[in-house]
């Protein structure tokens, strides 16, 4: 053991210079940071390889995105993510709070107007859908948000996202009957009676891999997920359906924290992320829509009916700006609530 | 586990006290140090930014403490805290007798399963409890097949599922140090209270928990402060209406980036787990045990 020990120090000195000596081999790199899971594997493999393989820019992958953490970076000026996959409401909130690069917005064509602004461009956009177990569900299938609050027909436990953060709220509001063009400002005091109505039957999820296990398994028969994930557990067989009546759509944004040493690199990146091609390969993997609106002449026809975009007529967008100025409040009202 | 060899090494220290003293001071240095640059400083400070963020002032602690819903996710800490050390107490205590009287053999066994399973992965098991228990789950297909009951039982999303998952990874924390404390005991003294005409259950009360209690009290402070802190378990397995502290923080510093108001939560729980830490030593610690020291 002891014997060996030097040579195997003196290898990994080796190594790491090794290492070193190669750094400035690859002319630049960069870090993109987003939520893992299969989601982000989608990310590298149809954003951050081939956009490699083209610019000689290596992208190292991390995660999981923490908003704290992003703020300790910016703040001590050692900011080692430079491209960051985030939610919009925090992306209009870390806009105010100085913490986001400009973007060149000269390089980023084709996209949403719904999903650009000044610090972020949209990376994806996914529904909340009304999602339920086709064998624990009796008689019609649920289609509409008022079905989710209804113990008498569709008995059962029912699966909610369990933070304060854009959906909830919103769902409730509609289920009571208030029109999608009148849901903001919230009247939370009206969504929390709501879903008082439904309140000891409510499963709460924490994460995508929670729900779909919730909804598979017939734990919770009905509830709330993202359209993304029963896309999924639609793939690998198990019994679910949903309906896409009311979706509440949002976009997951990309920006750059201030003082990222990779500015020139991540916005080359985020060009190449957002273009209609790359956009395209990721919505065809993983279900969630594209924010650049040429991408679906890029798609096959059978990929592009299972899109959230398709069914913008029955879409409701959740008002990130909205959430982005009051979420705190909110979460003390939703927390209050919580835990009574 | 420091507390489990703390116990093993009493006798060894109280021999060679005064330079076992002087050297421990020198050896403890780099752990000191330790603590200072990466415990200490840390935790000064978060205290400071919990009186200055956002603005100077004691208003964190105010809100923190004038607001129904932190001080009840106070009280659900604590309280379940307090009844995972319970229950682990309930089922270590026994756990940890069995290993100190099985024959070798067999007990290295039961260590295996004990330890084997605090090895494998926190989420992977929490994980595994919540479809073991989920009312569609293993649990409650077992009993209604037997017909002991007709309904399925709610076991998770509430305080059950908490607790139950909880003890079942807080329990080895629990016998270990417990398990050295036992087997240090001199069996012949037991031999001596059924001689003197003790029966069983006064040999228990009067001898071997006695004698056990240093090892019962640092593993449930044990228990007790890593509860407090805990997230994933109460996370997944307990509903809202049980939230945890640490859910909390994780939320403020995480999601809301209101570090100020974590700041003075976790300040808070770490002064309130102190304070009890103090009282056990007060109560439990060097005086009564007999365990050197001061």
């Amino acid at each position: 053991m002891n014997a060996a020990k030097p040579i195997r120090t003196r290898l990994a000195l080796l190594a790491s210079l090794s290492v070193l000596a190669a750094a400035p081999a690859m002319a630049e790199n960069l870090v993109f940071t987003s939520w893992g899971g299969s989601t982000q594997q989608a990310q590298q493999k149809n954003w951050a390889q081939p956009f490699s393989a083209a610019s000689g820019i290596a992208v190292a992958m991390d995660g999981p995105t923490d908003y704290g953490k992003f703020k300790a970076m910016v703040e001590s000026g050692n900011v080692t993510w430079d491209v960051v996959d985030v939610e919009g409401d925090f992306a209009y909130r870390a806009a105010r709070d100085g913490l986001l690069e400009p973007l060149d917005q000269s390089k980023l064509k084709g996209i949403d107007p719904r999903f650009i602004s000044a610090n972020a461009v949209g990376s994806f956009y996914y529904s909340f859908v009304l999602g339920y177990n086709k064998q624990s569900v009796k008689g019609s299938a649920p289609a509409s948000w008022s079905d989710l609050f209804d113990l008498k027909r569709y008995p059962g436990k029912r699966t909610l996202y369990k933070w304060s953060a854009p959906g909830v709220l919103e769902l409730a509001l509609l289920a009571d009957g208030v029109p999608a063009n009148k849901l903001y400002p919230l009247d939370i005091d009206r969504a929390f009676k709501k879903l008082d109505t439904i309140k000891s039957q409510i499963v709460w999820w924490t994460g995508g891999a929670q729900s779909q296990q919730l909804l598979a398994s017939g734990e919770a028969s009905i509830g709330m997920f993202w359209n993304g994930r029963i896309n999924a557990l639609q793939h690998s067989g198990a019994p679910v359906g949903m309906s896409w009546k009311q979706n509440l759509t949002a976009a997951d944004m990309l920006v750059i924290p201030k003082g990222s040493k990779n500015k020139a690199a991540a916005m080359q990146f985020l060009a190449y992320a957002t273009s209609a091609e790359a956009q395209a390969k990721f919505a065809t993997e993983t279900g969630y829509a594209p924010v650049n609106l040429q991408s679906k002449t890029k798609m096959t026809p059978a990929a592009v009916k299972t899109l959230p975009d398709q069914f913008t007529a029955s879409q409701i967008n959740l008002d990130m700006r909205y959430w982005a100025e009051h979420r705190d409040e909110i979460a003390k009202r939703w927390y209050a609530w919580q835990t009574q | 586990m420091p507390t489990a060899l703390s116990s093993v090494a009493v006798p060894a220290r109280r021999r060679f006290r005064l330079s076992a003293q002087t050297r421990g001071i020198k050896l403890m240095l780099p752990v000191l140090l330790l603590l200072l640059v990466f415990f200490l400083v840390p935790v000064l400070t978060l205290l400071l930014r919990s009186i200055m963020e956002p603005t100077p002032g004691l208003q964190n602690y105010a809100e923190l403490l004038g607001s129904q819903t932190y001080v009840r996710v106070f009280f659900n800490t604590f309280m379940v805290a307090g009844v995972v050390t319970l229950i682990t107490l309930l089922v270590g205590f026994p756990t940890a007798w069995l290993l100190a009287i099985l024959p070798p053999r067999w007990s290295r066994l039961l260590f295996a399963v004990l330890l084997l399973s605090m090895w494998t992965n926190l989420l992977a098991r929490t994980y595994a409890w919540m479809v073991l228990l989920q009312q569609t789950g293993l649990v409650n297909r077992v009993l209604l097949g037997l017909g002991v009951i007709d309904q399925p039982l709610t076991l998770v999303n509430n305080l059950i599922g908490v607790t139950i998952g909880m003890t079942y990874i807080m329990l080895p924390f629990l016998v270990l140090p417990l398990h050295a404390t036992l087997r240090a005991i001199d069996p012949s003294t037991l031999r001596a209270a059924a001689v003197c005409g003790a029966s069983r259950w006064q040999s228990l009360r009067l001898v071997l928990l006695p004698l056990a209690l240093p090892g019962i009290a640092s593993g449930a402070l044990m228990v007790f402060v890593m509860s407090l802190g805990y997230y994933v378990t109460p996370a997944l397995l307990g509903g809202t209406s049980y939230m945890m502290l640490a859910e909390l923080i994780a939320q403020l510093v995480q999601s809301l980036l209101n570090w100020g108001l974590a700041g003075a939560a976790a300040f808070v729980l770490l002064v309130v787990t102190l304070g009890l830490y103090a009282v056990q030593l007060r109560y439990l610690g060097a005086g009564r045990s007999g365990m050197g020291g001061r």
